[in-house]
């Protein structure tokens, strides 16, 4: 039957009216937000005594850092020489229904040489996941959030061995489009192997701090509300609160900090602030890698684009590798709509097509066939290839 | 090789290749598992949209890495479309529509100035351009003598072209407005 359009002009023109409603109540908030900002002053004693109570309730909240959290920081001067690098990755994930189990992580990357009329350096690595520890690292299938995470340690180590090579000849910049607090779902203990990750990831990490590059995650469109928590924190009079106090966000519900500083202008960054989650708190900060950000403007005046950028304390604590963060990332989005230009190449170098796929699958039926193996697919599978292709209606 | 019939084949190659198919060139391409190779000549070529590169056209001062990495390092696929004129069977030349076409993911090749010349040392493949109605054939047969001629020695090239014209103006008898604007185009100096 498919998708009946008609069937929902109605409930889409109800959708529009209620976006348009909850958008004006949403803006109606953001006043109070920004006053309270402002309000926030440094080494202010009962905050901070609010913070360290919060923390012991397992608040994610952000942290100030010695800058003043309202203060706002113009873009800093690009150098003249700079390499901007930047890796992504894509998965195919094991399918039960496909002819064969494997799953698949590609990733591409780029190195652009600023200063240096020169096409960038690009290149892309597929790898082929088939053994069986690779596919039941617990005796059960690998669910995707592993395959995710390994997909993660993948472009940092791509970063990690390219900015070996490229801090020899000018100031290094390594992008990656995403937080740098690796997401491991629920981290439920019978998955052990998401501390091994984990161990994995941050090691990397160490590795690319010694090599004097400094690293930056660039998230777009963040949803994230560490800011506003802070803010919902400071609002609190009760001293005693309790965890129900400080998990909602207040006359803030809804807001994000995407739009409480979406007054920055074009090439300004905010405070940089620390990121409070358990995780950040935990193993990142014992193993030296304490993981903070920033928001920053990276489009116009007419299109202002607001990312939240995560480094690593390292790079917060170096001037010059935070400058470059900062001035790397604005320059980058003036010729990516925005958004840096060498995240949407390493993400086009990495992305596996549905056609590419489907000749993967192609050649990994002939090479079954050729070992004596037959390569079918599901039953079920075969019905979607069926009906997918062509949807046809007849009668009715 | 990206899809094929009896007429023709279309297939796709990188922009950044430095030996870009024209129009008007003679190709072939591999079929019946390698026992003939099937000549055709290319009649149209496409360019695909790209949003990404619309986008920076509007981009203020672009800095020429940019437009080096446009130009040498993107995979922008060119759909070059192939009009079958006839096939090689060991050491024979027939000019006609091939018994099979091509396979898909085969590799097309640019015929060899050995190749052109021995395969338009007759002039039937002309009835099969001129019989098609997927490009402007006026336009695809100037291009395709300009090809064969120049691929022959200079004091050869006259003879050639009057073959030609000869076989044109027995195929375009009924239509020499057509006629008049091909031989107008394949003067002996081109």
């Amino acid at each position: 039957m498919g998708l009946e359009l008609n069937k929902l002009s109605e409930q889409v023109n109800k959708m529009g009216t209620t976006l348009a409603s909850r958008s004006a109540d949403i803006a109606a908030r953001l006043p109070k937000a920004r006053a309270t900002l402002e309000k926030i002053t440094n080494n202010d004693p009962i905050l901070e005594t609010k913070i360290e109570r919060a923390l012991s309730l397992h608040w994610t909240g952000a942290i100030p850092t010695s800058e003043p959290v309202h203060a706002v920081f113009p873009c800093p001067k690009h150098p003249e020489r700079a390499n901007i690098v930047a890796a992504d990755g894509s998965q195919v994930y094991p399918d039960r229904h496909g002819i064969a189990m494997y799953y698949l992580i590609n990733t591409g990357s780029i190195v652009f040489r600023y200063g240096l009329d020169e096409a960038p350096v690009c290149s892309s690595h597929p790898h082929l996941f088939y053994e069986d520890h690779d596919l039941y690292p617990n005796e059960a299938l690998i669910p995707s959030f592993l395959v995710n995470a390994r997909r993660d340690i993948a472009e940092l180590r791509e970063l990690a061995q390219i900015a070996t090579r490229e801090v020899k000849t000018a100031p290094t910049l390594l992008m990656l489009d995403n937080g740098l607090l690796l997401y491991l779902g629920l981290q439920t203990k019978e998955y052990r192997q998401s501390d091994e990750i984990l161990s994995e990831y941050l090691e990397t990490l160490s590795d690319i701090e010694s090599t004097d590059a400094c690293i930056a995650g660039v998230i777009d469109r963040p949803r994230t509300a560490n800011v506003l928590r802070l803010l919902r924190l400071y609002d609190i009079d009760n001293a005693t609160f309790d965890t129900d106090e400080i998990r909602t966000l207040g006359d803030y519900s809804q807001l994000t900090d995407r739009m409480l500083f979406s007054t920055l202008k074009p090439g300004e960054r905010s405070a940089i602030f620390v990121n409070a989650s358990p995780q950040n708190l935990g193993k990142y900060l014992s193993l030296g890698q304490k993981i903070m950000f920033y928001y920053v403007n990276a489009g116009t005046k007419e299109q202002p684009v607001i990312l939240r950028i995560e480094i690593p304390e390292w790079v917060a604590n170096q001037p010059e590798q935070l400058s470059l963060t900062h001035a790397g990332i604005v320059e980058q989005a003036r010729f990516g709509n925005g958004f840096p230009y060498v995240l949407i190449r390493s993400h086009e170098l990495a992305v596996v097509t549905w056609t590419e796929r489907g000749h993967l699958e192609q050649m990994v039926a002939g090479s079954m066939r050729r070992s004596g193996i037959s390569a079918v697919i599901s039953r079920k599978a075969q019905g979607k290839q069926w009906t997918n292709s062509a949807k046809r209606r007849y009668g009715q | 090789m990206l899809r094929s019939d009896t007429t023709g084949f279309t297939f796709g190659c990188l922009l950044p290749e430095p030996e870009v198919p024209l129009f008007g060139d003679f190709v072939k391409a591999p079929a019946q598992q390698g026992l003939t190779e099937i000549i055709g000549v290319i009649h149209n070529i496409v360019i695909e949209d790209d949003l990404f590169v619309r986008q920076l056209i509007a981009a203020p001062d672009l800095p020429d890495a940019y437009i080096q990495d446009q130009r040498r390092n993107r995979q922008i696929p060119i759909e070059v479309s192939v009009l079958s004129v006839g096939y090689s069977s060991g050491n024979t030349m027939i000019q006609g529509l091939p018994p099979q076409p091509p396979v898909t993911l085969d590799y097309i090749k640019r015929c060899s100035i050995n190749d052109m010349i021995a395969f338009t040392d007759r002039q039937d493949y002309l009835a099969l351009i001129l019989n098609s109605k997927e490009t402007p054939v006026d336009e695809l047969i100037v291009a395709a003598l300009q090809r064969a001629s120049g691929a022959r020695p200079i004091e050869d090239r006259a003879l050639f072209l009057i073959q030609a014209g000869k076989e044109l103006a027995r195929l375009l008898s009924d239509d020499l407005s057509k006629l008049d604007s091909i031989l107008r185009r394949i003067q002996v100096n081109t």
